[in-house]
């Protein structure tokens, strides 16, 4: 599943990222545990947390990002 | 653009040893520059992609020392402009030291830079900064087991507080002495690499589990749709609340009237003991005197607009609220062509248009940049020019100041979308670190207030005296009649407009609000105030604007933006004019 798609409070761990170099360079990597923390309406961006801090991802990059739930 | 090595760029005095100061964006780097060399710099804002940098004098008991303000990058693998500049002064200058600023609330991602740094050898000395904040997050970081993972002097520090700065230079001349460094083999491989920071984190860093404060939880608020565009509404409205009514409060029960009840009086005075009337005393003392008007529309009409625009700018800048207003807007931006980062420098062009178009570097695209500083140039009045629509329309007509700022929104979004069409490309998709919310530090708050106002009114005021001292010569002279016969068809037969009002466009040129403060001397109609203000904000971007768009963009660019401004200016204002009085005749 997309993290775009990916809905609810719970964790989820990233399985595989598009090769974005801007992504890896802000610390965002495949195995991380990251919380989805609100979804913009129109196509607008996701922002996703991961330990104490956030990043906005564009719907088209976060689309490409597949997580994995962690219950 | 090669990858030799160069001769070195700057160049440094016998003696001196040459710094590099260097870190990811946003970690207080500009607030260590200025505190290290005594330098204002709030050019800081605007890196991204500058391939400028800044240097200033560094001194340490008696020994002197260049420090380089390089951008910053989020890593060293030369992808973006900014990147380009920092992989080229590391090969090409020959630094004797670094210092690594490293944010302590985020300390993996800068650690996983400053490994890419040790990769050139060069002495580094790191400064683990912030650690004020880090502490009320809850963050404990081992300085001396840091130090030692590292290989290196860790020195923490709170910049904005000048803790820590002093051993920060201390050290930089002991890394000096040694000239050679051994940071063992750094990892290649980007993955190894994480690893390694990995390892290191789990060493030197201790999380506390804290509840979420107050400003965190505030926060988070604002960038959930639900409640942050209700409040992104509430506090766009608030902003100009302050900018709009405070200005009006200050200009009429302060300003106006120290300058008609004491200046004006005691400056006519002085020139009339000298002066008998005529030419040169009606260009000084009379209707657009220079003595009057040079100082009124300065001082009395713009200042207090400018000074309130720059406290709300300030405070959303180092709150951390605009890349949550980013966020939210992303979307409605996308309409137009650009990301929602953009916002940041739109919003900047309501203070002016130069450090806007400056700061469209901080956006990857080059079509972006385009859109951006179109828009901006084309509709978005500037600090200034809201001054002088304020002095022009506020007593008069409030509904036309609504209406010209309607126009001015429904432009940008017009404009926006048809350079859309036209530029070719596609704009990068957001992304973009969101920072902790935080209450600005007051000191720095202030500071950046009063340079921002100073350097505005600097820029503003030697222009503006020329300009009414300009309009003052062709009033008392009438060479206005001179070439009324040429102009008239268009400002009299189009816009609709007396010939006087010529004056404005002439002086529009030096400056935006020129282009409007003329039309106060005159006795307009309603229609007449709306189309001059229409054509006076399309009208062409000031001076410094084309010069800024011209040395960002090259000739070309910078004309064709130039000119469109120009011919949208006087169709819309003339359409107005004659749709209005096409429908009024009808009824």
């Amino acid at each position: 599943m997309s993290i775009y798609q990916f809905k609810g409070k719970n964790s989820c761990i990233i399985e595989k990222m598009p090769q974005v170099p801007l992504l890896s360079s802000l610390g965002l990597r495949e195995g991380m545990k990251v919380r989805v923390m609100s979804k913009q309406p129109l196509g607008g961006p996701i922002v996703v947390s991961m330990g104490n801090r956030s990043i906005a991802i564009a719907k088209d990059v976060a689309n490409q990002i597949l997580v994995k739930e962690v219950l | 653009m090669s990858c030799h090595t160069k001769e070195p760029e700057i160049h440094i005095e016998e003696g001196q040893i040459k710094v590099l100061l260097m870190g990811n964006p946003n970690v207080g780097k500009s607030v260590v520059f200025s505190k290290l060399t005594g330098m204002d710099v709030i050019a800081s804002n605007y890196t991204g992609t500058t391939v400028t940098f800044t240097k200033g004098n560094i001194q340490h008991q008696g020994n002197h020392g260049v420090l380089i303000d390089v951008p910053g990058t989020y890593s060293l693998e030369a992808t973006s402009p900014a990147e380009e500049v920092a992989v080229n002064m590391l090969d090409n200058e020959k630094a004797d030291v670094i210092i690594c600023v490293l944010d302590a609330t985020n300390l993996e991602r800068n650690l996983n830079f400053a490994l890419q740094l040790q990769k050139y050898q060069i002495p580094i000395i790191f400064a683990l900064n912030l650690t004020d904040v880090a502490e009320q997050q809850g963050i404990s970081v081992d300085i001396d087991k840091l130090s030692v993972e590292l290989g290196a002097p860790v020195v923490p520090t709170v910049a904005i507080r000048n803790i820590g700065l002093r051993d920060i230079l201390k050290q930089a001349w002991i890394m000096a002495e040694k000239k050679t460094v051994d940071y063992g083999d750094i990892p290649e491989n980007q993955d190894e690499r994480w690893q390694r920071v990995g390892r290191i984190i789990q060493q030197v860093q201790q999380v506390e589990h804290r509840h979420p404060t107050l400003l965190e939880k505030l926060g988070d608020a604002l960038i959930r749709p639900l409640t942050g565009i209700p409040a992104s509404i509430i506090i766009l409205a608030l902003a100009l609340g302050i900018v709009v009514g405070g200005g009006k409060g200050i200009r009429g029960l302060i300003l106006l009237p120290l300058l008609n009840n004491f200046y004006v009086p005691f400056i006519t005075n002085i020139v009339s003991t000298f002066l008998s009337e005529g030419l040169i005393f009606n260009v000084l003392v009379g209707e657009y005197g220079m003595l009057i008007k040079g100082i009124e529309w300065p001082f009395a009409l713009i200042l207090p607009y400018v000074f309130l625009f720059y406290i709300v700018l300030s405070f959303l800048e180092d709150s951390g609220y605009l890349p949550r207003l980013a966020v939210l807007v992303d979307s409605m931006l996308q309409r137009i062509g650009i990301q929602g980062g953009n916002i940041v420098p739109m919003i900047m062009g309501y203070g002016c248009a130069v450090p806007a178009i400056l700061g469209t570097r901080a956006s990857t695209s080059q079509k972006e940049r385009i859109i951006v500083a179109s828009v901006v140039s084309l509709a978005v009045p500037c600090a200034a020019q809201t001054g002088a629509f304020i002095a022009l329309l506020g007593d008069r007509s409030v509904l036309v100041l609504v209406l010209v700022y309607l126009i001015s929104l429904l432009a940008m979004f017009i404009g926006g979308m048809v350079l859309n069409k036209m530029i070719p490309g596609k704009s990068d998709p957001i992304l973009l670190e969101i920072p902790n919310l935080l209450m600005p530090d007051r000191q720095s708050y202030l500071k950046k207030i009063y340079l921002r106002t100073k350097h505005f009114m600097l820029e503003a005021e030697v222009p503006m005296l020329l300009g009414v001292g300009f309009a003052a010569l062709v009033a008392e002279t009438g060479a206005l009649n001179a070439v009324g016969g040429f102009i008239e068809p268009i400002i009299e037969g189009w816009l609709g407009l007396p010939r006087e009002a010529t004056i404005g466009l002439i002086l529009g040129v030096i400056r935006r609000e020129l282009a409007v403060l003329p039309l106060l001397e005159l006795d307009l109609s309603t229609l007449q105030l709306l189309v001059a203000s229409v054509v006076a904000l399309f009208y062409l971007p000031c001076l410094s604007v084309l010069g800024v768009l011209i040395k960002e963009f090259r000739i070309k660019i910078a004309l064709a933006i130039g000119i469109s401004t120009f011919f949208l200016a006087f169709f819309i204002g003339g359409l107005i004019n004659q749709v209005v009085t096409l429908v009024s005749m009808l009824l």
